[in-house]
């Protein structure tokens, strides 16, 4: 947080929440790894999940051993606490530049990727009848980024900005551990290469990538090292064209399949009400 | 956040660092000491420069790229910074992130409740074609360059 007058006015504040996230470390860490299988997928639980979990159930809406004033205080840190990962994949990534080379047009590429959330995320919003929520939610994956283009593109108070809500809490909530576990179902297909599992777990946020990288490489212990600077330079890619890709391909894309799907859909429920009415008109004549 | 506040929080991060790498993997915290020393340092230096630079990117592609730099063959300091960053597991750095991240959205779960089950089943399926489609284009172009 901005605005602490000194280092010690911020340890003052904080300190709880240093002791809290210490604490919840190191009982993380002493309950370690599990595997199980699900379905054809497999959940691999690591210490980061348990952090995650044993947090929200601290925090105020459940225990409350935490408040308000230590979850916000608690945001800014999690980018202090990711630093060091990346920087460990960045060293990573120094000895495989060759493979990054060779596979970046499929890393760059890969980023088109989020136009396939409009075509298969936003049709099935409207058959479940939302309207233009269904805009601001199915147009990206909804990170910070994506959620600051359309407040700022539709209004805070709009309807696109409280689909874009929606898919952000969602996603901060279940999006580390539905993507551990999404990528060893896809996985788990066999028709993916590991090299183009690893592009594809840098679709989301930071911490997702970490989550679906982390599990693929259990599946394929041989591939680790580059599903994990696939899926870095996948990320650093989304950080950086995302909102690009966002405003002039997903966007207009998705207000376009609104304006077609969402006047037939409308007509399908006229169509239908309007049988109703003159079934019931029969049904009154017979 | 000032400077001095990134060296604090860098300490912090750093102690949760050991911890992981000591309970989680059996490193001695004297084994994992000079790795932990040089992702901070990198991860520290990166924020310098984040903060000098006006070009607003967000400050993990320069951890990234400063780490990708001095561990390349250019630098004359890479084989000290590959070794000693092999003794930190990669995954140890995550556990901090993930305690951190849920003490974060400890106050949603009251959001979630307002959201709806229609809502929840379409940010299931933007995460899901998200990712299916980033693999599929991924899995395309990978075999036309005949990557793979």
């Amino acid at each position: 947080m901005e605005g602490y007058k000194s280092i010690f006015d911020r340890i003052r504040n904080e300190y709880k929440l240093y002791i809290v996230a210490f604490s919840i470390l190191i009982i993380a860490e002493i309950i370690g790894e599990f595997e199980f299988a699900v379905g054809p997928g497999m959940l691999i639980l690591f210490p980061i999940f348990y952090g995650i979990i044993l947090g929200v159930i601290l925090g105020p809406d459940l225990i409350g051993l935490l408040k308000e004033k230590d979850v916000n205080a608690a945001k800014p840190l999690v980018l202090v606490a990711i630093a060091p990962f990346i920087v460990n994949i960045g060293i990573t990534a120094a000895g495989n530049i060759p493979e990054l080379v060779s596979l970046g047009p499929a890393l760059i590429l890969g980023e088109l990727g989020n136009v396939f959330t409009v075509i298969i995320a936003l049709p099935i919003a409207l058959l479940l009848g939302i309207k233009r929520e269904a805009i601001g939610a199915a147009h990206s994956i909804n990170r910070e980024v994506n959620l600051a283009l359309i407040t700022n593109l539709y209004g805070p108070e709009s309807a696109e900005t409280r689909g874009t809500l929606s898919v952000y809490i969602m996603g901060g909530l279940f999006g580390t551990i539905f993507f551990g576990f999404l990528a060893t179902l896809v996985a788990s297909t066999e028709l993916f290469h590991p090299y183009a599992l690893g592009i594809a777990s840098g679709v989301g946020a930071g911490i997702m990538m970490a989550a679906a990288t982390t599990s693929l490489g259990h599946v394929y212990p041989a591939y680790a090292d580059d599903i994990l600077v696939l899926g870095a330079a996948g990320d650093m890619l989304t950080g950086m064209t995302g909102l690009y890709v966002a405003l002039f391909i997903a966007l207009p894309l998705a207000n376009k399949i609104y304006s077609v799907l969402e006047p037939k859909l409308k007509i399908n429920e006229k169509s239908k009400s309007k049988v109703g009415t003159e079934r019931r008109y029969d049904d009154y004549e017979a | 956040m000032k400077l001095k506040e990134w060296v604090i929080l860098f300490i912090f991060i750093g102690m949760g660092i050991l911890a992981v790498n000591l309970i989680g993997y059996n490193t001695s915290i004297a084994t994992s000491f000079p790795g932990v020393v040089v992702l901070l340092s990198i991860a520290f230096l990166a924020v310098c420069i984040w903060k000098v630079i006006p070009l607003k990117l967000p400050v993990i592609i320069y951890c990234s790229l400063l780490g990708l730099l001095l561990a390349s063959p250019i630098s004359p300091i890479s084989g000290f910074i590959t070794e000693s960053a092999e003794q930190i597991d990669f995954k140890a750095p995550l556990t901090m992130v993930g305690a951190l991240a849920g003490i974060s959205i400890g106050a949603s779960i009251h959001q979630l409740k307002k959201l709806g089950w229609r809502m929840i089943i379409i940010a299931l399926a933007v995460m899901a074609s998200t990712f299916i489609g980033s693999v599929i284009i991924a899995q395309i172009v990978l075999s036309i360059t005949g990557a793979i």
